[in-house]
């Protein structure tokens, strides 16, 4: 078990040590000298020589060293020359030592590099005009800065080049294996970070082959991630093989929004097209990874899409038509109806513009019916609380935790990045993970305390010996997912995990800015709606049945037909054709997340910025624009005509919601648990199940994941997976 | 040369167009009169002719229908049997060595360009982006 | 010191070609002449898809627009530009797309400035 093993061992004793000294200023310890290329740097002691020089500001060339993944020591790139050392080190393995002379430039050392670069190249193709990587290839670019600058290479017969049959590993990732020089990075990242054992390696030497032993799909939500951490092209994007080169693409800096975390990523473009999606650094929330909806469900934007508004026309099919008849429609509609039988619906794919511009109009003309597809208990404090409705330790929290109760929620694929980090501060911390919910493989162990709303109760008032650990707790975290929340005892489930949540704030020996409760949810859009006041759940509607309904990217269905009167005029207004459009009376064609600057809050509460990296198609319009547009036809215009003045307006209603970057803390637990206290309902006998427990579920959750052929494959070959004996 | 050979000439010339009329109609319908020996018609109606007292390239005539065609005469309105002999790939025309008949034999067309029946070439990639088509009620 | 310096300036401008008002006057007044005589040529020359009428407008547009200038300099870089200009296109040294460019005041027209308008033809901002 990883958990177990040695270098995790120490890698976990040196992060502690690290945030040991980090938190007190009596524990510093001393740090070692050491000298690169005769400059002196102080470090702390364990590092090793690459990090060291590092710091130097020397970077070192390396293929099998990554910063969030053990310690290989076999590719013997990074080796060297340390005096009074007989030969060359392997710079990332070696740990520092007092007075050490490291000479990263000398000629022992080139001499290293040229020849491990040459051993390298034998065994390499030299294929980088047809291969994937040209061009962002570590190999590709090391050898042009290290590399010797002739070849001693005399097969040109090509009798003695290695060559390895390619694996089929799924959807995803396209294998290339001949191109593979065994720096076992991949196979280090499943089993670390991932936490599949599916990839290993098989024979020795020159037969060695990287691969899933036996031919079979790499199932893991992570799995995308290999391609980025592959320094050849043995591993790349299947469906991204053979549309682009990084050269000629343009790359967006944006977020993605395929859960509630809010990946940080890079989109790259070429002719107004989207061709992939790479992770960006956010160490308070991705890391550097994403995951594989977010990686891969960027073809989804191209199928689907709504490119033209549409009206529906007397025999009851939806015609395309232009905006100004649309509009027209439309406003004929909304000025027959008093504002009060007017109602909308948020989907969870909105930005916060798009969402106050909703607001602002509904309100303007007179309707309070504005919800949120996404359920919610509105019982005691409600949403009224932002504490209530936030994961508020934070992602990076996780690693600070020591004990985490998951209550009704699989993080591995309603937020697969969280559960990274929480399987990270399972190996180096001991985190102790406990789970009130159905069984699911969480890629790490926890103790699965039942299914049943019972044991939750039992936790509340204390009764269960669960609670003993909890209180014995340093920093403990109570998790509950959104997807708990949709029952019809939501409230009490909530009301139930805030008195958990408050009363092991007040046993255990956390300090008072720790905090306790955490909600994590499971749509992009969800925080920045009741941030700005929607009503969560469709209750409202369903209790007072609209004249006119207002579908913004409300694509779950949680309305039907059947909830509406017959005469009941539906808008849709959103990217893709999806349940939505097809109810649909009249249809506005929105932006997705790709073509628009919006701005999304995610469930810690940090709002970040999407940046408009293509043109919305066709007819297609930024969302806040449409609903300003049709405010005008209506006669009641919206006071903003700018990105600017809308963002001024979210400033007016929440300060929050335009600090970009920040994770705004909420407060009030106290008050927020003492209020829930006032909630009604009763704890249902029905199990805790979340709604997704195995991967093939995984990949279609939202219009855009939906509408992607790759997600679609991805589903089949889960499924041919599970079947499969392997 | 002399004077009666020539009269001898246009007599000849005059004969093979068809008579004084035919010899008219000749030289408004083609803008040219020439002596010339009627080899074959094809199925357009189309009349092929042959001088050699003309050097190779010019000793091979072809009158269109003009019953059908009109001015809107078209050198692709020669069919494929008759193009070899016209184009000088074989001696033999068709009313001699007729065409083996083969099944995948199409109709002959002439070219259609510029007018509503012609060839437009058209993308044959897959748009960028695919639009939702609305469900049929 | 200041003060100094402008005055400097001033006496130190060398003129271009004209010394007074009424020369800078008389100059621009013969490019517009030379002009106005030429664009019937003009429009039949480069099958300009504007009446003479209508050209004659813009160029008295285009004229009125520097009506204000008051430095002779300017007025006279304006009238040598002109003179070039002219060259160039009575001796069909510009093809029909940069004499067009004399005539063309759509760009300036199609600008428009509401939202809604802007919404229409999905124009950013």
């Amino acid at each position: 078990m990883l958990r177990l093993w040695p270098i995790g061992r120490i890698l976990g004793a040196r992060t502690a040590a690290i945030t040991a000294a980090r938190g007190s200023s009596t524990g510093v310890t001393e740090k070692v000298e050491v000298f690169v290329d005769d400059k002196p740097v102080y470090v702390e002691p364990g590092t090793t020589v690459l990090q060291a020089c590092a710091e130097a500001g020397v970077e070192i060339p390396r293929f099998c060293y990554h910063d969030r993944l053990s310690i290989a020591g076999n590719c013997r790139m990074c080796l060297v020359e340390v005096e009074k050392s007989p030969k060359p080190i392997a710079s990332c393995a070696m740990p520092v030592m007092k007075g050490m002379r490291v000479k990263t430039d000398s000629p022992v050392t080139r001499k290293a590099r040229e020849g491990v670069m040459e051993f390298l190249l034998m065994n390499h193709p030299l294929d980088c005009p047809i291969c994937d990587q040209g061009g962002e290839c570590d190999l590709q670019d090391q050898s042009m800065n290290f590399g010797s600058d002739r070849s001693r290479f005399t097969d040109i017969n090509f009798t003695g080049k290695r060559a390895v049959e390619d694996k089929n590993v799924g959807p995803l990732i396209k294998t290339i294996m001949t191109r593979c020089i065994h720096c076992t990075r991949c196979i280090r990242f499943a089993s670390e970070v991932a936490g599949v054992e599916d990839l290993g390696t098989t024979g020795r030497g020159g037969d060695m082959q990287v691969g899933t032993y036996v031919e079979k799909m790499f199932q893991s939500e992570l799995s995308g991630n290999v391609i980025d951490l592959c320094p050849v092209g043995a591993l790349t994007s299947k469906p991204y093989a053979f549309t682009a080169r990084p050269w000629e693409t343009r790359k967006v800096e944006s977020v993605d929004v395929m859960d509630a975390l809010g990946s940080n990523i890079v989109i790259s473009t070429r002719t107004n097209e989207v061709m992939r999606i790479l992770p960006r650094m956010n160490e308070e929330i991705n890391e550097e990874w994403i995951s594989d909806t977010t990686r891969f469900a960027y073809d989804g934007l191209k199928r689907q899409r709504l490119t033209s508004p549409f009206v529906k026309d007397e025999s009851g099919n939806l015609v395309a038509t232009s905006w100004e008849d649309a509009f027209i429609a439309t406003a004929e509609k909304l000025s027959a109806v008093k504002g009060e039988d007017v109602a909308g619906i948020a989907g969870g794919l909105m930005d916060a513009e798009a969402l106050v511009a909703f607001k602002d109009f509904l309100n303007k003309m007179g309707s309070e019916g504005l919800c949120t597809e996404e359920i919610f208990p509105g019982d005691g404090a409600g949403t009224d609380l932002r504490s209530n409705y936030l994961l508020n330790t934070k992602i990076a929290g996780v690693e600070e935790a020591d004990i985490v109760l998951l209550v009704g929620t699989n993080p591995r694929f309603e937020a697969p990045l969280l559960n990274a980090r929480m399987r990270k501060s399972w190996i180096h911390n001991d985190l102790k993970v406990a789970m009130v919910g159905s069984q699911v493989d969480l890629t790490y162990d926890y103790e699965h305390l039942g299914d049943s709303t019972q044991v939750l109760q039992e936790i509340a008032n204390g009764s269960h010996p669960f609670c003993k650990e909890l209180n014995k707790a340093k920093r403990p975290m109570v998790v509950v997912g959104s997807s708990a929340l949709q029952r019809s005892d939501s409230g009490a489930i909530h009301a139930a995990v805030s008195l958990i949540s408050q009363s092991v704030r007040a046993n255990s020996s956390c300090d008072d800015n720790w905090k306790v409760l955490n909600v994590l949810q499971r749509v992009a859009g969800q925080v920045a709606a009741l941030d700005l006041g929607f009503k969560a759940g469709v209750d409202h509607i369903r209790q007072n049945p609209p004249k006119v309904l207002y579908l913004l990217g409300a694509d779950e269905g949680a309305i039907t037909q059947e909830d509406l009167p017959k005469d009941c005029f539906v808008i849709y207004q959103g990217h893709h054709g999806d349940i939505g459009a097809a109810m649909a009376d009249v249809v506005f064609p929105g932006a997705a997340y790709t073509e628009k600057d919006g701005t999304y809050v995610n469930t810690e509460g940090r709002a970040q910025q999407t940046r408009m990296a293509v043109t919305p198609p066709g007819l297609a319009r930024n969302d806040w624009k449409i609903i300003r547009a049709l405010s005008e036809i209506v006669g009641s215009p919206l006071p903003y005509d700018k990105l600017e003045d809308v963002q001024g307006r979210l400033c007016e209603v929440s300060p929050n919601l335009i600090k970009y970057g920040d994770a705004e803390e909420a407060n009030y637990f106290k008050q927020a648990q003492e209020l829930a206290q006032l909630t009604k309902g009763q704890l249902d006998n029905a199990p805790l199940q979340p709604d997704i427990s195995i991967l093939s579920d995984f990949y279609m959750t939202n219009s855009i994941s939906r509408a992607s052929p790759t997600m679609a494959k991805c589903v089949t070959a889960t499924k041919e997976a599970a079947a499969s004996k392997y | 040369m002399s004077l009666v050979s020539k009269f001898g000439n246009l007599r000849r010339l005059i004969k093979s167009n068809g008579g004084l009329i035919g010899s008219l109609k000749s030289s408004i319908w083609t803008d040219d009169i020439r002596e010339m020996h009627f080899v074959g018609e094809d199925k357009f109606g189309n009349k092929y002719y042959q001088n050699d007292n003309y050097f190779i390239g010019r000793n091979r005539i072809v009158h269109y229908n003009v019953e059908v065609v009109g001015f809107d005469k078209d050198a692709s309105q020669i069919p494929a049997e008759w193009h070899g002999w016209m184009h000088y790939v074989t001696d033999n025309p068709p009313t001699k060595v007729p065409p083996k008949p083969r099944k995948w034999f199409a109709e002959h067309t002439e070219n259609m360009t510029g007018t509503s029946d012609d060839y437009v070439p058209y993308s044959t990639a897959r748009p960028k982006i695919e639009s939702w088509t609305p469900p049929r009620a | 010191m200041a003060s100094k310096v402008v005055l400097r300036g001033i006496q130190e401008v060398k003129p271009i070609l004209s010394v007074n008002k009424t020369e800078s006057r008389r100059r621009a007044l013969n490019l517009y002449r030379a002009w106005y005589r030429q664009l019937p040529y003009i429009v039949t020359n480069f099958h300009i898809p504007l009446t003479t009428t209508q050209c004659k407008s813009r160029l008295r547009s285009q004229f009125n627009k520097n009506k204000d200038l008051k430095d002779l300099r300017v007025i006279d870089m304006l009238v040598i530009k002109g003179q070039m200009e002219l060259m160039e296109t009575v001796n069909n040294w510009k093809q029909r797309n940069h004499v067009m460019q004399l005539f063309d005041d759509f760009s300036a027209a199609s600008k428009s400035k509401d939202f809604l308008s802007k919404f229409y033809e999905g124009h950013e901002q």
